[in-house]
């Protein structure tokens, strides 16, 4: 498309945080909320270390607030990695000086099927990891909280558990030590509860619960449903108890819709491909479009390392229109973390399609 | 069926039932009966993965039964090893594979080292969190013909490339074939840092691999 044929972007009308909460209530705002879910790459907005912008409360806040007014994107997300509440468990971690930081997996703090009961509760206000996620999200509420919806971020239990025992090896405990897998991840998930109340008070508007394996790549529907569901289930309702919406995110392939709606009834669902059982974006939207919002849409890899800005601009173009069946219930996004190394332009460019072909009447 | 193939047949069904105790129990079975024991392999234990790896893509079995037919295979392939005759391998193709650094997720590269070692090649695994210099350095050393690289997550995707880079820059791009996966990836990112070829799962692993090596012996002839 040239850009001779392109429509003029109108003024936004209304502010971040009011577009989206029309948009989660499936009413039209102005024009369809844009999320590219940058979270690490805007450490590179103020030009800081992945290892500090993962420890450092403040000069994190200060780099997503800077991407905001850089990109201007609906919606701040703190997912700093998926370690942070594993080192607060005990894991050891590596902390890369250009990269997200991972568990140390030569070094698990479960080193057998024998150390679960290792696991302990912690309370997250008195950790590290989790307390500097805490004062993230009081940081963005007390910057922004006003006109950018901050939305906390929790991964799932059996997430957790993973980066503390290793995937592979929790995995096949699944079916060798389903026990002692389901009383960790009982233990865990008091903390998360929570952590999660815990950003609600910091000023979280939402809280983004990511119950990874809820996916038909990873797990079968029973499995994920006997040792996850419930649980995020829980946190869910705690969420809405202390106050703030319920959002999911889940960049797996083919997640279980049917099953994380039943046990988590959330208001949106981030998510990086259609669900399963639906073939394409447009049978995902016309399945699921109607029942909860969708957040994605666009490939983030494409997006951040493939497209070219027209490409970007055409991608947000074809999602904007797909999910017009929506009816308003839609939010573009990158369904998984915006590439920390991608060209941010790109994002930018998400927003500014957003703003071209997302109007609504 | 002779008693020798109902042995084979439940060795493989070992594998494929997750029972990694009965598959070696069975394996030590093989060895003390004198079967020749690269048939036992193929028969036995690679037609149990095989198996599994259909249950797998019909969505019977997950990631965890998958990774469990993977440990009984290997317990049955630690005790017949020893025992295959040399002269009856054919040549095996090299790989070197690893997930790429910064990244240690190493369920799906396994998995796809699995399926190339049931599907005929010789792979040489470099583990998680792999520098692109070490991919290039060991593929050398080894005299691989494939060079596999896996990651999954969008932060690290950019190290396939520099290995593609490095292979360039020391003048041997063309003595390897690259191919690359895992969830981030695509066809249009592999044309775009210049693999050679891509794979969207593990089970592709073998055909792509192998498609990719006739197309250069073609391209050679």
């Amino acid at each position: 498309m040239s850009t001779a044929t392109r429509p003029v972007p109108k003024k936004d009308q209304l502010s971040s945080l009011e577009r989206v909460v029309l948009a989660l209530q499936y009413k039209k705002p102005d024009r369809v909320p844009v999320a590219p879910l940058v979270c690490g790459a805007s450490r590179r907005v103020t030009g800081i270390s992945y290892a500090r912008w993962s420890q450092d409360a403040e000069a994190a806040t200060a780099s997503l607030v800077a991407a905001q007014d850089l990109i201007g994107f609906d919606g701040f997300l703190t997912l700093v990695d998926l370690s942070v509440e594993a080192e607060d468990f005990g894991q050891k971690l590596i902390f890369p000086e250009n990269g997200t930081a991972y568990p140390d997996f030569d070094d698990q703090y479960l080193k057998s099927a024998d150390d679960y009961d290792k696991i302990k509760r912690v309370d997250p206000t008195k950790t590290r990891r989790m307390k500097t996620v805490i004062d993230i999200v009081h940081g963005l509420a007390k910057a922004r909280g006003q006109t950018v919806p901050v939305m906390g971020f929790v991964y799932g239990p059996l997430g957790v558990l993973s980066q503390i025992r290793g995937h592979a090896e929790l995995f096949k405990d699944l079916i060798r030590h389903p026990a002692r897998v389901l009383e960790a991840v009982q233990t865990i998930n008091l903390t998360l509860i929570d952590y999660a109340v815990a950003q609600v008070r910091a000023g979280a508007h939402a809280i983004v619960i990511d119950p990874l394996y809820s996916s038909a790549t990873i797990l079968k529907k029973e499995t994920w449903n006997r040792f996850e569901g419930p649980f995020v289930g829980a946190i869910a309702d705690a969420v809405r108890e202390a106050g703030a919406a319920v959002i999911v995110h889940n960049c797996g392939d083919g997640v279980y819709f049917d099953k994380v709606i039943e046990n988590i009834n959330p208001v949106g669902i981030s998510h990086a491909y259609p669900a399963y059982g639906s073939k394409s974006w447009t049978e995902h939207a016309e399945n699921w479009g109607k029942k909860v919002v969708t957040i994605g849409g666009v490939d983030p890899a494409q997006v951040g390392h493939v497209l070219s800005q027209e490409g970007v601009r055409e991608l947000s173009r074809e999602h904007i229109e797909t999910f017009k069946v929506a009816d308003g219930g839609f939010i573009l996004s990158t369904g998984c973390e915006f590439p920390p190394h991608g060209n941010l332009l790109s994002a930018k460019t998400m927003v500014e399609a957003g703003r071209l072909y997302g109007q609504y009447e | 069926m002779s008693t020798q193939q109902e042995f084979y047949e439940k060795l493989a069904t070992a594998v494929n039932d997750l029972d990694e105790e009965q598959t070696a129990a069975l394996a030590r079975e093989a060895v003390e009966k004198g079967y020749d024991a690269w048939e036992t392999i193929e028969q036995g234990l690679v037609a149990g993965v095989d198996r599994a790896g259909k249950l797998f893509d019909e969505e019977v079995y997950f990631i965890p039964e998958l990774l469990i037919a993977a440990d009984a295979m290997y317990a049955g392939l630690d005790i017949l090893k020893p025992h295959v005759k040399r002269s009856g391998e054919a040549h095996k193709a090299k790989v070197v594979i690893g997930v790429i650094q910064g990244d240690t997720h190493d369920i799906g590269k396994n998995l796809v080292r699995l399926m190339l070692d049931v599907g005929g090649f010789e792979v040489i695994d470099l583990g998680r969190d792999v520098p692109p210099q070490t991919f290039v350095d060991r593929a050398k050393e080894v005299g691989a013909e494939i060079i596999a690289i896996g990651t999954l997550m969008t932060t690290t995707m950019e190290g396939m490339a520099e290995v593609i880079r490095i292979l360039n820059q020391e003048g041997i791009r063309e003595e390897f074939i690259v191919i690359i996966g895992g969830a981030p990836i695509s066809q249009s990112y592999a044309d775009k840092i210049g693999a050679d070829g891509y794979g969207s799962k593990a089970s592709h692993a073998v055909y792509l691999a192998k498609q990719l090596l006739e197309k250069r012996k073609e391209v050679a002839a």
